[in-house]
This record gives C-alpha cells, structure tokens and sequence, in this order.
C-alpha cells in the first residue's frame, strides 16, 4: 500500500464519484418521496397487478405487496435501478483505475518509480474499493433518512439492511469484473458500453428466468438471481452461501487480474 | 562519496527480450562501471528502448539477466528504482497536473520533497512550474522530465533520446547539469542517436544494431576510426593527386573531388594544407552510414 498513489488515485477519482453518487442519491430521492403519492394508488395498482400476467410482474421483481409499503416500493427500484447504476459506476471505475495509466503510458511515469506492481495493484485496489464503499454507503445514508421521513408506517429495517447487504456483494462484485475486464480487453474509446452491457444484462437474464418457468435455468448464471429483494418475503434474509460464492469468485478474478498485470510488458 | 560493494552500475549477461517471434534485443553482454559515462548508440528501431525498458523493469526479459548497482533486474526493480532516474525520450505525465504538482507526486515516492531544488531546476531550464502539463510543448514537457529525473539525487541516470525537443541553449545547459552530476559520482547511461551528443558526453559507447550489441568502443578511438566525408573545390583540377592513407570512394566531378576519409585528422589536414583550394567541407556522416561504411566490414 502506496499512500502517495492512494491518495493521487482518491484526488483524481473526486470528480466522477460526485457526479454519480449525485445521480444516485436524486434518484433514490425520487423514488422515496413519490411513495406517500403512489400509495393512494395502491389499491388501484394492487387491482392492476392481479390483471396483468404473472410472468410478467414476478420479472419485474413486483407483487400486490409491493405498493402496500415504502420498502416493498422502494426494493422494486433498489433491485433494477439503484444497484445497477451503482455498479455501473463502480465497474467502470474498476476497468479503467489500472488500464488508464497504460492507455494515456503513465504507467512509465509509475512504474519507474521505487514501487513494485503488487504495491501498485493492491493500492489501486484499495482506492477502488474505497471509492466503492463511498458511494455504497451515501446512498444506503441517504435512502434510510429519506425513508424514514417518507414512511407513513413502521418499516422492517432489518429488511432494510438485508437488501442492502444484497446490494453490496452484488456490487463488489460487479467491481471485480471490471478490473479483469480491463486486463484482457482493450477498448477504441472506453470500458462504458461493456459495463453496462454486464451490469444491465446480467438484470435482464434474471428476468427472464424469473418470468418463464422453461428458461428458468438461465437466470441462474445471473449474480442477481442469487441475491433477493424480495423484501416482503416472510422468509427475508441473508443469503451467505450466495453472498460467499460472490465475494470468493470476485476475489479469484482480482488474483487472476494480477497474475496477468504481474507480467505485463509496458510497451513504449 | 561513499565506498560501494560493487564496482559496475550495469551488468547484463546475454539479455534477450523477444515480442513473439520479434526481436526486440538478442543476447546484450554489456558491463558498465560506476562512476561511467556510457553512450548507447543505434538507429531508430535498433533496440535502444527495448533495452532500457528492459532493464527498468518494464518489460520482462525473454531470456538472460542483468544487474544494476547490484540488484537483479526482475526480482528487486523496487530497489533498484530507488536509486536510479529514468529520463524517457517521448514524454507522458499526467494532464491535469501542473510541473509542480507532478514533481511533488514523484518526489514523494522517493520519500523526501525538496521544492527548493525543484525551484532551482526549473529557474535553470526555464520553466513555469505552475502551468499544466497538457499545456505544455513536446521541449518543455522533456525540461519537466529532466527534473523529474535528477532531483531525488539518483546514483545511475538512464536517459533516453535525452535531448530531442530541446533547443540548442537547453541543450548545453542539460549537458552542464549531467557533468555536475557526473562529477559528484553519478552514473550515465546516455542513448542517443546523435553522435557528437555521445563524443561530448560519453566514455565509452556500446553500438547497437537490429538488437544486437555490434561494438564497445572508447570514444578516442571511435573518433580516431571515425569516417568523414571530404568534399574539395580546387581552382583548377590537379593532375595526379595521392589522397591520404584511409580514402576511399573517391570521385571527381569536373574540378570537385569527394571522398571519404577513415583515420586521424591531422594527416588529413596536412594533405589538405598543400592543396590549392576554393572550398572545403568535412561533413560527419550521419550514424547510417557509419554503421554501413565502418561496422559492416
């Protein structure tokens, strides 16, 4: 762990985390405070739902519950939404904290410098990291307030943390596909399109394994599948055999990604 | 200066990097003293920067080892940064910083900042430490490198093409801030395809060619070998006429003679003494031809 790198990596990282933890807590905002309006509707919407196929809600992650209470609302976005756009952010932050420096050959600049890769790795890792909890954290802050003002009933928050410790081991590991990602693909422009292309398309598998019974295995390749927000689920918990197999192959992608950073030859 | 364990600052034993079934360099034997002033010479696409880049750590040999100041070039590179500066030829830092900051970034990897030597460098090479790099010319960005390189007070200074983009004032100061260093014990490896650069700097060169060490020459004596070539007018063309020991490919064009020359100037300038003469012009040959004239046989 390089200090000096870490807080270079912090400093030159400030200007995307505002952004994007900006567009998070708006839209964590939005959600939250429509609440009390769309409860009015609920009765409607709970005749709604009943209407509409089930395939069709039970991919969208929805029941008749669901706009019965702020949480049960609020996972409908958390789920697809809030996750996603934080992995986004967090992935491609991920792609491009090591590759950057070889794409605009900084890495001379670094590498020449009295520190070995595993120092530059693991300390880049770390900001990564860092960066991610940041944004993680504002955002679980700033939805617990805004719940807590937008409630009109006692909400479970132990529900509440469940769903978020969801939301944190899918987003870690999202993370670590986007720094092995950066190892073996080297982009024209940036790693955007393919993070996205991960993140959403990961949702969209689970989705339509969800919503048809013949394809169902296919959402289980998805990290969603194995991480519920169900959170009016009376069986709601923690899943830790998921969240263990999350976290051990995101921890074997970082070891793989450098194994082959170890090697790299840096090409003038 | 302090007594060193180890006499050579570099020391490489058939150092080999392939790219694929490119070679990059081929077993590179090279043994340079502390102390040295060590001139790399070669054409573009020879090997030099492979090389350099190989020894830093950069690039990980194919094949082969080296050392410098006694620390295995795989195994212990963080040492070795440690002690070294690296000067690169085309120079990349980071945009949004400005010379200050970025000189500031780098000195903390050494452990210790000095602003007052930075402000000193920089009066020296004329350069506005506040401005951002993306702001900065292709010469001014290589006056933020040659500060970069020097100010953590390296044993052994790597240089690469040290003086493309600067002008000819720069130049000389460069040259005086490397023999300041050198005087106080500072090591340099100098690559370079310009050769009067390596005659005004160097010890000894090594010569390489398509990746391979072609000669280690003293520099007196590559001076001495030297070829140039002699272009004469005469006021009127001479009938018999015996060119000096070492000419060669002599050629008469109405009352002009060109010719090279391969040996010491002093014969040559006897010979040329006794001529009756309009013009004369020595001309160095560029490296190329050197290469193709002298080393080829």
């Amino acid at each position: 762990m390089n200090w000096n790198l870490y807080r270079k990596e912090l400093k030159r990282n400030r200007k995307n985390l505002i952004i994007w933890s900006a567009i998070v807590i708006g839209f964590t905002l939005m959600v939250t405070s429509i609440f009390p309006f769309m409860q009015d509707m609920g009765e409607d919407m709970a005749a709604l739902m009943e209407k509409m196929p089930a395939e069709l809600s039970k991919a969208m992650g929805m029941d008749a519950e669901t706009w019965s209470s702020i949480l049960g609302f609020y996972s409908t976005y958390y789920g697809i939404y809030i996750i996603v756009l934080v992995s986004i952010y967090t992935t491609s932050t991920g792609a491009t904290i090591v590759s950057k420096e070889e794409k605009d050959q900084t890495s001379e600049f670094l590498m020449t410098k009295p520190i070995s890769r595993l120092d530059i790795f693991k300390t880049k890792m770390l900001a990564l990291f860092t960066l991610s909890m940041i944004i993680y954290l504002v955002q679980a802050v700033v939805a617990f307030i805004s719940i807590s003002i937008f409630k009109g009933a006692e909400v479970s928050w132990e529900a509440f943390i469940i769903m978020h410790l969801g939301g944190l081991f899918l987003m870690l590991f999202f993370t670590c596909t986007g720094v092995i990602l950066s190892m073996y693909v080297t982009p024209k422009k940036n790693f955007m399109g393919i993070v996205v292309g991960i993140t959403f398309g990961s949702y969209f598998l689970n989705a339509i394994g969800q919503a048809a019974d013949a394809v169902n295995w296919i959402s289980y390749i998805s990290p969603f599948h194995h991480m519920s927000f169900q959170v009016n689920d009376p069986d709601y918990g923690v899943n830790y055999l998921s969240a263990f197999v999350l976290l051990a192959i995101g921890g074997a992608l970082l070891y793989l990604s450098f194994q082959k950073y170890k090697k790299k030859d840096i090409a003038g | 200066m302090q007594t060193h364990k180890y006499m050579e600052a570099i020391k490489t034993t058939r150092l080999s990097k392939y790219y694929g079934e490119h070679i990059g360099i081929k077993d590179v034997s090279l043994t340079i003293n502390k102390g040295e002033v060590f001139g790399f010479i070669g054409p573009n696409g020879a090997g030099k920067s492979t090389a350099i880049r190989t020894l830093l750590g950069l690039l990980i040999p194919t094949s082969g080892s080296a050392q410098i100041l006694g620390h295995d070039i795989v195994k212990e590179g963080k040492e070795i940064r440690k002690k070294i500066g690296y000067l690169p030829s085309e120079v990349h830092y980071y945009d949004e910083m400005s010379s200050r900051e970025l000189l500031a970034y780098s000195s903390r990897f050494y452990g210790e900042e000095n602003p007052a030597e930075i402000e000193r460098l920089a009066e020296m090479f004329e350069l506005d430490l506040d401005k951002k790099i993306t702001d900065l010319s292709f010469g001014n960005k290589k006056k933020c490198a040659i500060i970069q390189s020097t100010i953590h007070q390296p044993e052994l200074l790597i240089l690469d093409e040290p003086t493309s983009g600067l002008d000819p004032l720069m130049q000389n100061r460069f040259f005086e801030l490397l023999e300041a260093e050198n005087e106080k014990g500072t090591t340099i490896f100098f690559s370079s395809h310009i050769l009067s650069e390596i005659q005004r700097m160097c010890d000894r060169a090594a010569i390489i060619r398509k990746g391979e060490i072609t000669a280690v020459e003293n520099i007196q004596a590559l001076l001495e070998k030297q070829m140039k070539k002699v272009r004469l007018v005469f006021k009127e063309r001479p009938g018999k006429l015996v060119l000096p020991e070492g000419s060669q490919h002599e050629k008469w064009h109405d009352n002009k003679l060109s010719f090279e020359y391969v040996g010491m100037v002093k014969p040559l300038l006897q010979f040329l003494n006794e001529l009756d003469l309009i013009d004369a012009v020595l001309e160095e040959p560029d490296l190329e031809s050197i290469f193709m004239n002298y080393y080829e046989r």
